[in-house]
């Protein structure tokens, strides 16, 4: 990213080289602007609506009775907060966000932390293999989980029968899983980052002595606090988002957050409608830690990935 | 050893290269990916069910008898040709979203901000939050097709029979633009500021500004945006899972879903890891082109030492 921390800047150079005392920015914008004013506008106003509206009448319908959600009522009638208050004892949900908060946040401070340790060396040593690993770390990434699931879980099985180690049903079997799946990504982004770090801090703390493990904890880590928190925050959302995992080696007690949502989805006993109301409020609160975070950290997060590439 | 070339020694070990610190995260992978890797493939070969499943160590082998299987005796065609008709149409339906957008909210103006955060909202929202909200708004008599019939429309059913696959490209097209948007942003930063006062020197029209001067700077981004995507979307689980449930409609059964199904509905675990084996055979094309077409090594002065 450019040093410019104005947003409309496209990049540090052009705006030193604009003469000074000149309109800078209106002319800037009439010589870079692609699309006609009018088409901009009818593009802006389109997407905005496409995403304001549904997303909008969620926010509406999480504050109506079930059955007005169920019958798609547009114009609310009544509204209540009882969505809210119920959807805790209907299903476990606040057990749900327990594990997910614990399961994601653990998976996304390993992970962050093993990914820069690995790319720091894929960065900063050549030896064998290296292209080849870096190479893996791309090809991993768009490894199907269909194809893992169900060896993962004949082998996390056997440890049971073999070692009497239980994993399937345990918070640890998924930290394991999704920590492993995030770090073909994690390290990826590490990588990318590390490359844009100067090397001549480092090489001056290891002329003072300084070993590359005190170099990587003393120099190379405070510096880069933005790629870490990229590889942290993916790492996070892979954990929250899953569901594939989450279906299969959970147990009701360590059910993740993305699993408990399914259940309001069900029909009710004796074939009554889902409930429509709470289903729209507990998945806007399955969302919120995760906007919450994208709303801390969106500047690092919308470098990152175009800098990583991948989602 | 003399103590001058012990410390020697140890100076050479630590100022060298401490590759060790690459193994929590080499052991992980071997056991969690490579390994389970294999054990698919080796899987594939089996006759497993939920009895042989406890001793799959001894289960019988039938060789290539599941893909023979797959290929003739299940839906497997059908679910590679859902998986391809959805993956590239969803991209080629968000392509042209995401440069729009981009080009649009690319120059100030007054409220970009807010709009840029729009438009990252259904990037951000977790898959699983996504498929729900249009699964709500998709029943029969659901938001949807009560604001339809306003306008005298029938909506109709979106998530069963025929429709139900042009409801998941519709969705997912709605929760993927973004992505695009994103990278096509990132590729509009850099184009020389020269570039644009040419053409208007020229008297370029936009339509040929766009064509001559933006979009072949955006084919390199795209491209790799393109084969992310298309990935992304034929590996994609949660969307189809969640809106349509499982086992899915057959005009949505994609690959993933046809895998889950055939190993955990119907217990066929051979048969589902074949399948699994066969859908990276599938990725295996898209994949090598984007290994061939991402630098593994830019701007790194580093490495080759």
């Amino acid at each position: 990213m450019t040093a410019s921390t104005k947003q409309d800047a496209p990049s540090g150079e052009a705006v030193a080289n604009a003469p000074v005392g000149r309109p800078r920015q209106s002319r800037h914008d009439a010589v870079t602007a692609v699309l006609p004013g009018w088409l901009r506008v009818v593009v802006l106003t389109l997407l905005v609506a496409a995403v304001t509206i549904p997303v909008g009448y969620i926010l509406v319908a999480s504050f109506m009775p079930d059955v007005d959600v169920a019958n798609g009522q547009i114009v609310p009638d009544e509204i209540t907060t009882q969505n809210y208050v119920r959807m805790w004892s209907t299903v476990d949900l606040a057990g749900g966000l327990a594990n997910s908060l614990v399961v994601s946040g653990i998976v996304a401070i390993i992970s962050a932390m093993i990914a820069t340790i690995t790319a720091y060396c894929l960065v900063r040593f050549a030896f064998r293999g290296r292209l080849t690993i870096l190479r893996g770390l791309v090809a991993l990434q768009s490894l199907p989980g269909t194809l893992l699931l169900l060896p993962i879980f004949v082998l996390f099985s056997s440890a049971r029968t073999y070692l009497d180690i239980t994993i399937i049903g345990t918070r640890f079997g998924l930290i394991v899983t999704y920590l492993t799946f995030a770090l073909p990504f994690s390290t990826w982004v590490m990588v990318t980052y590390l490359r844009g770090l100067p090397r001549e801090l480092e090489e001056a703390a290891m002329l003072d002595g300084c070993s590359p493990i005190g170099v990587l904890r003393r120099v190379v880590v405070p510096l880069s606090w933005p790629g870490i928190v990229v590889a942290a925050v993916f790492a996070f959302l892979l954990g929250w988002n899953d569901v594939l995992f989450a279906s299969v080696m959970t147990r009701p007690e360590t059910e993740t957050v993305a699993v408990a949502l399914q259940v309001f989805g069900l029909s009710q006993e004796g074939g009554a409608i889902p409930l429509y109301g709470q289903l729209m409020s507990s998945a806007l609160v399955c969302a919120l830690p995760v906007v919450v975070l994208y709303m801390i950290f969106q500047r690092y997060l919308v470098g990152g990935l175009t800098a990583g590439g991948v989602k | 050893m003399p103590a001058g070339a012990v410390r020697q020694a140890r100076k050479a070990g630590t100022t060298g290269r401490p590759l060790w610190l690459m193994a929590p995260g080499g052991l992980l992978i071997a056991l969690v990916i490579l390994v389970p890797a294999v054990l698919a493939l080796w899987m594939s070969l089996l006759q497993l069910d939920q009895y042989s499943l406890r001793t799959w160590l001894s289960a019988p082998f039938v060789g290539l008898g599941n893909y023979v299987e797959a290929f003739v005796g299940s839906r497997l065609l059908h679910s590679v040709w859902v998986s391809v008709a959805f993956g590239v149409l969803t991209t080629l339906l968000t392509l042209p979203i995401g440069v729009a957008a981009a080009l649009a909210a690319h120059n100030a103006f007054r409220g970009r901000a807010l709009v840029r955060s729009v438009f990252l909202i259904p990037y951000v929202l977790p898959s699983f939050v996504t498929a729900t909200i249009w699964r709500t708004l998709l029943q029969p008599s659901g938001a949807v097709n009560e604001s339809l019939s306003w306008f005298g429309i029938d909506g109709g059913l979106w998530l069963i029979g025929d429709r139900s696959f042009w409801t998941l490209v519709l969705v997912d097209t709605w929760a993927a633009w973004p992505f695009i948007y994103l990278l096509a942003l990132a590729g509009l930063q850099v184009i020389d500021r020269e570039a644009h006062e040419a053409a208007a020197l020229d008297g370029a029209s936009w339509s040929q500004k766009l064509r001559y001067v933006v979009l072949p700077y955006l084919r390199g981004p795209l491209a790799l945006a393109v084969i992310i995507a298309t990935l992304s979307h034929i590996n994609n689980f949660t969307l189809p899972y969640v809106l349509f449930g499982s086992p899915a409609p057959r005009p949505v059964e994609v690959l993933p879903m046809l895998t889950y199904t055939t190993s955990f509905q119907t217990v066929r675990f051979g048969l589902g890891s074949a399948m699994a084996i066969l859908s990276v055979v599938l990725i295996a094309i898209p994949l090598f082109i984007y290994l061939r077409a991402v630098r593994l090594d830019t701007g790194n002065r580093a490495g080759e030492r």
